[in-house]
């Protein structure tokens, strides 16, 4: 794998031809399946093509559950609530108000607005920063709870618990339903596809990867989440419309948690994050169920129950990729590519409006945990062109104070301008917007994802992706190039970053952060574990930055000689103050700072 | 009033009963135990069973913790450990667990609503008013588990063990704490409780195979909203019990039944740490 | 390579019965039903109360010459169910007809794919009433029938005057306590109470409660069968409270599994295990000597699918075919005389019903007060031809 991707650098053809592949690829497929749905009726019998209908509209809902959960690790139970309401919308619209073309289309507008508007208030209430992954499950749980109890609440209006039938819908037969259910299935199927494989859907993989990271790479990951919700929404929504239209029946058990779980146990058991499973799954598992469930009606249950605990723990990647191990393994290979590296338009750092002013200012910042006072009357500020050093024994308060940095809601009292710009109580990818880059101590951002890739991640914020393809070139700045060439990683661009070595991993974490084109470097200890030639390196490259960009680098460090090689001031911590603010040599000859260090001056890096 | 009052009071015994044995799992394991309305469905059924047997009631709740905790072992060595890495998986593994307890006890059972023999029936005369007596028992047995649990933890070198792991696996486990026989130990312990709590409500209802269910997700939200903490889950029960009491009460039942789920949800959501100091 | 065998074997066992005539093609009645789900607890005897019919009417010639096969499919209670249900038994097995007791939610799922297969469709529960279609015939009560003798019983003979209503939030409780409400109010009386409880809902003290404090004279329950039902009734009797208890969901199995606690309660049904006319004998005791041991007690919901068998039988040999529209339109002018006495289905695809007013005694045995003959089903479809 890795020779292939060392030669991957080579060119941009290649990369173009492989883009180009997936999209004849995703027409293939697509040709050959809706030739198949085309044909199918005319094969199959009344009851398997009646089946498949349900199962075509079922299978989109598991789709946009693989899509949240599979790719991007939000556990839902509630699609079905969006299935129910747009199955809701055509129900009540014709029952109620009559069927006509205009009020189908009313109908169809109705379930799509109230969708989106319900998805809207599910993702506020599940998606915010620092809201665990738990919680958002439960509140997905506790949608389609209170939505079937509000159908059964509506009495004859709702149907109650028997639902709606009888209604005038669209006078059409079945074989067209059947084309219509097919082919909306493997539209969003190749479209779906095609965006998970996209720029953009690789940072549905970076968020599942390593949220956190995301937040501190100006991404905004509650509002993609939010979105992604949106979008399944909607898909769900249409999907129920198109089955109460096609059965004429809408009934409270297709908005319950029941079906939501079932969805996830599809999803599962076909395979999640692969697409292809979750829609095989749903359509065997659901069609079996017709054939199996008269048979043994209460074994079956417990069958599929005992199949989901049994994939879930032993394998959690479900049937698909067992199935498809003789071609996926060819595959799986060639999907490492590399874009061609361009130096990026220099984009003005952000926030440059603070220039010649204070990059960085702090006025009594405070954290507190409990009674434990980590941090207290923290007063600094820092100019461009500063690289300033904080140093300070373990529990000095090094580390919280980068955090309170980085991150509005971290700090429990005083304040924090960055560029002039109030830091208040701002998630982090908003004060990356401010000109914040965090380069973390700990380097493993996102285990999943090529070296290429994770650089693309970072560019997010100032590039924005590709939504159904790969571009062929990645800009970076001049920074990271610099950085990228000299540590020999643009040789390594498709190999997976979780196989990088130690230090390759710090330069790429580096090299992330300067493709935000921050104007204020948070660096935690951006040497430890490296070698000595690799340190120097890093001095050489941070000193650049300083020299030739302007940048005001704020740096965590604990080997000293590091610090005073390449340090214009230096700022000690201890037990959460500042005890000294001044030049190396200030530091350097302080007595305090003996004492503090107590002989550890020249103590070894901490890994 | 007095009787509303005592609704508040009996109704937060119970969700306490129900919810004790959920909050110690997500305290140690850091996951929501979806099998925990399947745990509630066995201890029925431990207390169907002592009916059928012909033993004295109250031999039911003995029976019935003896029942979950073994359930709760098997599973825990089975399906949970295996999982203790990826916790949304955990959940889900949960999740299909009650699916298979449902249905074998519906193989086992019989999908019929079925009938325990109650320990005690009728009303007795509390401060004025004619109140249901078992109701009260479940107040004194909530009590109990209450207190039984704060020795436990605070008492006893396990419970010691224990919430060192709450507070920090990472650290109890460099300090050479088995934090997977905590982990197996509360497991059970939590379907013990679970069981306890389902033999408890029996008498008040009846058993069937889905029994559980309705109590499971107002379980999920109480134990949310309480951190890791059972004072935490005392006000949580309290303060959404009667809630609950009230909407029903004064609203209607219908809202009565959504007003945990929904209340716990925002609350989250204006201070993430619900009922929790921190 | 099963079911042709038994096909064979059954064919064999026709043949030897009734010569000639029984090698045609056999006639299929689906029996969708909740072998699992909600109604899995009655389903077993719904589906005894159908075999019965199938070999009464097979060792008799069966109908028209051809022999009555079962095709039995489970709905699981539940919408998504019935749809595979019914798509399974109409284009699958391609039955003649439909026949069984359901929920109102897997009626309802199930109705469109009658209307493409185009086969008659008896629907054989108890209901809220007002389900209609044009291949649809009910032959069950609705609450126009099931309402009427236990409001008047207090009301009339008890001289309540006040009435607590409380019920399941789901079709069938608010459908029969929106038309009690009616009733009552209708005939002078007062609802001072009207409530809901979620449908899986087994905690009732808040409504208890406002019992309580509103102190009718008489309560009507209409709760969701099974736990809500039994635990309204348990938790009533606990509080200790005085009134005149009329149920409108609880069946005879529930009245005698509850025993001591539903005592005294008042039930209407179109069928009950202690009626004591000769057909209602002739059926239980050839249904004793069928199941035997494993008869499940005959009830309110399994009655009707025996003589909805019989019902579908008169009316093909009216129409002298098996055409739908002429089955459809005969199912209608055709009765049966059977366990309930005489059922036609001819006031808007509803049937007029004998019914009879029960009380629960401390056994849980149901004992009959009194009986209404041909009771109307009202305005059901008044829009259907």
């Amino acid at each position: 794998m890795s020779s292939a991707g060392i030669q991957g650098v080579a060119g941009s053809p290649a990369v173009a031809g492989k883009a180009r592949s997936d999209f004849r690829r995703v027409i293939v497929f697509s040709v050959v399946a809706l030739a198949v749905i085309g044909v199918a009726p005319y094969v199959l019998d009344t009851f398997m093509v009646n089946s498949l209908i349900r199962g075509f509209l079922y299978a989109a809902v598991a789709l946009t559950v693989d899509v949240l959960w599979g790719y991007t690790g939000v556990l839902t139970f509630g699609q079905s609530a969006f299935f129910g309401i747009g199955a809701y919308a055509a129900g009540l619209i014709f029952t109620h108000v009559g069927f006509s073309l205009g009020y189908a289309a009313l109908a169809l507008a109705a379930g799509v607005v109230a969708a989106i508007v319900v998805a809207g208030i599910i993702g506020w209430l599940s998606f915010y920063h620092g809201a665990s992954p738990l919680y958002a499950s439960v509140v997905s749980l506790v949608l389609p709870i209170v939505l079937t109890q509000v159908i059964y609440t509506g009495g004859e209006f709702t149907g109650s618990s028997s639902g709606l039938s009888g209604f005038e819908s669209f006078d059409v037969s079945m074989e067209l339903w059947f084309w219509v259910a097919g082919g909306y299935l493997v539209l969003l199927t190749a479209g779906a596809w095609l965006f998970v494989r996209s720029d953009a859907g690789r940072i549905l993989i970076a968020i599942r990867d390593n949220e956190p990271r995301c937040e501190y790479l100006g991404i905004n990951a509650s509002r993609v989440k939010i979105l992604l919700l949106t979008a399944g929404a909607v898909v769900a929504a249409i999907a129920g419309y198109a089955f109460a239209c096609a059965q004429m029946v809408v009934a409270p058990e297709y908005t319950g948690f029941v079906f939501g779980t079932e969805l996830v146990i599809w999803v599962a058991l076909g395979g999640r994050g692969t697409l292809l499973g979750p829609v095989i799954g749903t359509l065997l598992i659901d069609t079996s169920t017709s054939y199996l469930s008269g048979n043994l009606p209460f074994y079956w249950k417990l069958i599929i129950g005992l199949a989901f605990v049994i994939v879930i723990v032993a394998i959690p990647k479900g049937l698909m990729p067992l199935i498809g191990g003789l071609f996926g393994r060819r595959r799986g290979e060639a999907t490492v590519e590399v874009p061609t590296l361009v130096e990026a338009a220099a984009t003005p750092f952000a926030g440059l409006e603070g220039a010649g002013r204070l990059a960085v200012e702090l006025k009594g910042v405070r954290r507190h945990y409990g009674s434990l006072k980590v941090l207290e009357g923290i007063d600094f500020s820092v100019k461009r062109g500063e690289l300033l050093s904080l140093v300070g024994p373990n529990g000095a308060g090094k580390t919280t104070l980068m955090r309170c940095l980085s991150d509005g809601y971290e700090r429990s009292g005083g304040s924090i301008h960055i560029n002039d710009h109030d830091a208040a109580r701002l998630p982090p990818h908003r004060i990356v917007g401010f000109g914040i880059g965090r380069k973390f101590q700990t380097a493993n951002a996102f285990d999943t994802l090529t070296v290429a890739e994770s650089l693309r991640i970072a560019r997010t914020r100032i590039a924005g992706p590709a939504f159904f393809s790969r571009e062929a070139t990645l800009a970076l700045p001049k920074a990271a190039l610099q950085v990228i060439r000299a540590t020999g990683l643009d040789a390594v661009m498709g190999v997976e970053a979780k196989h990088l070595s130690h230090g390759m991993k710090q330069a790429l974490e580096l090299a992330m952060v300067l493709s935000l084109e921050p104007s204020v470097l948070l660096l935690d200890e951006p040497t430890a574990g490296l070698t000595k030639p690799e340190r120097t390196m890093i001095g050489t490259i941070l000193t650049d930055l300083v020299r030739d960009h302007g940048l005001c680098i704020l740096l965590v460090e604990h080997d000293l000689d590091f610090v005073r090689e390449i340090s214009s001031r230096v700022i000690v911590l201890h037990q959460g103050r500042i005890v000294l603010d001044g030049t190396v040599a200030e530091v350097v000859e302080s007595e305090l700072v003996r004492t503090i260090y107590s002989g550890g001056l020249h103590a070894p890096a901490k890994p | 009033m007095i009787a509303t009052l005592l609704d508040i009071v009996t109704s937060a015994a119970i969700l306490y009963a129900v919810a004790a044995g959920l909050l110690i799992v997500f305290g140690v394991m850091k996951i929501i135990n979806f099998a925990h309305g399947g745990f509630l469905t066995i201890g029925g059924y431990s207390a169907l069973a002592v009916t059928k047997l012909g033993w004295n009631p109250w031999a039911s709740l003995v029976f019935a913790t003896g029942i979950g905790f073994v359930a709760g072992m098997i599973i825990e060595r089975l399906v949970v450990k295996p999982l203790y890495s990826r916790p949304l998986d955990a959940i889900l593994a949960t999740w299909g667990l009650g699916i298979i307890i449902g249905q074998l006890i519906t193989i086992a059972f019989g999908r019929e609503v079925q009938f325990v023999q109650s320990p005690m029936s009728g009303a007795i005369e509390f401060a004025g008013a004619s109140y249901s007596s078992y109701r009260l028992v479940l107040v004194l047995a909530a009590t109990v588990i209450g207190v039984g649990i704060a020795a436990l933890l605070q008492k006893t070198r396990l419970g010691l063990v224990t919430r060192a792991v709450i507070m920090n696996e990472d650290l109890a486990r460099g300090l050479g704490i088995n934090s997977g026989l905590v982990r197996f130990f509360t497991f059970s312990l939590g379907a013990a409780l679970a069981s306890l709590a389902g033999a408890l409500i029996t008498p008040l209802s009846s058993v069937d195979p889905n029994m559980g269910v309705p109590w499971l997700v107002n379980a999920f939200m109480l134990v949310l909203v309480s951190g890791v903490s059972f004072m935490s889950l005392l006000v949580a029960t309290v303060v959404f019990g009667g809630a609950q009491v009230l909407v029903s009460t004064y609203v209607s039942p219908v809202l009565g039944g959504l007003t945990i789920v929904v209340a716990a949800a925002v609350l989250m959501r204006v201070r993430p740490q619900g009922f929790s100091r921190e | 390579m099963i079911r042709r065998l038994k096909r064979s074997v059954l064919a064999l066992a026709v043949c030897l019965a009734v010569p000639a005539a029984m090698a045609a093609d056999p006639v299929r009645i689906g029996i969708p039903v909740g072998l699992s789900g909600a109604n899995s607890v009655v389903a077993p005897s719904v589906v005894q109360s159908a075999e019965l019919a199938a070999e009464e009417i097979n060792a008799k010639g069966g109908i028209l010459g051809r022999p009555i096969v079962l095709e039995v499919a489970d709905d699981g209670s539940g919408a998504a169910g019935a749809q595979k249900a019914f798509d399974s038994l109409l284009f699958q097995k391609k039955v003649d007809t439909l026949i069984s007791m359901e929920t109102s939610a897997a009626r309802n799922a199930g109705l469109p794919i009658v209307s493409r297969g185009k086969k008659p469709y008896i629907y054989t529960s108890l209901y809220e009433g007002r389900s209609c279609n044009k291949y649809l015939y009910c032959n069950a009560p609705v609450p126009e029938q099931m309402v009427a003798p236990i409001v008047d019983q207090f009301m009339k003979k008890f001289g309540a005057k006040t009435f607590f209503l409380v019920g399941s939030d789901y079709a069938f409780g608010r459908g029969m306590l929106k038309f009690t409400r009616e009733y009552i109010e209708k005939n002078g009386g007062k609802v001072v109470g009207d409530e809901y409880a979620p449908m899986d809902a087994t905690d009732w003290t808040a409504i208890i409660s406002k019992m309580r404090s509103s102190a009718p004279d008489a309560i009507v329950m209409s709760t969701a069968g099974g736990a809500p039902n039994v635990t309204l009734t348990k938790q009533f009797k606990a509080a200790g409270l005085k009134a005149h208890i009329g149920n409108l969901s609880v069946d005879e199995g529930t009245a005698k599994s509850m025993g001591a606690d539903a005592e005294g309660t008042y039930i209407t049904a179109s069928y009950l295990t202690t009626l004591d006319s000769p057909k209602a004998k002739e059926f239980m005791a050839a249904m004793q000597k069928k199941f035997g041991a494993n008869l499940k007690t005959p009830n309110d919901l399994s009655v009707p699918q025996y003589d909805a068998i019989y019902l579908y039988k008169a009316a093909v040999e009216k129409a002298g075919s098996f055409d739908s529209d002429a089955i459809i339109k005969a199912l209608a002018e055709v009765s049966f005389d059977g366990p309930r006495g005489k059922v036609q289905m001819s006031k808007q695809r509803h049937a007029p019903l004998n019914m009879y007013l029960g009380q629960v005694q401390k056994d849980g045995s149901v004992k009959v007060i009194e009986t209404f003959n041909n009771v109307d089903p009202g305005e059901q479809c008044p829009n259907l031809k």
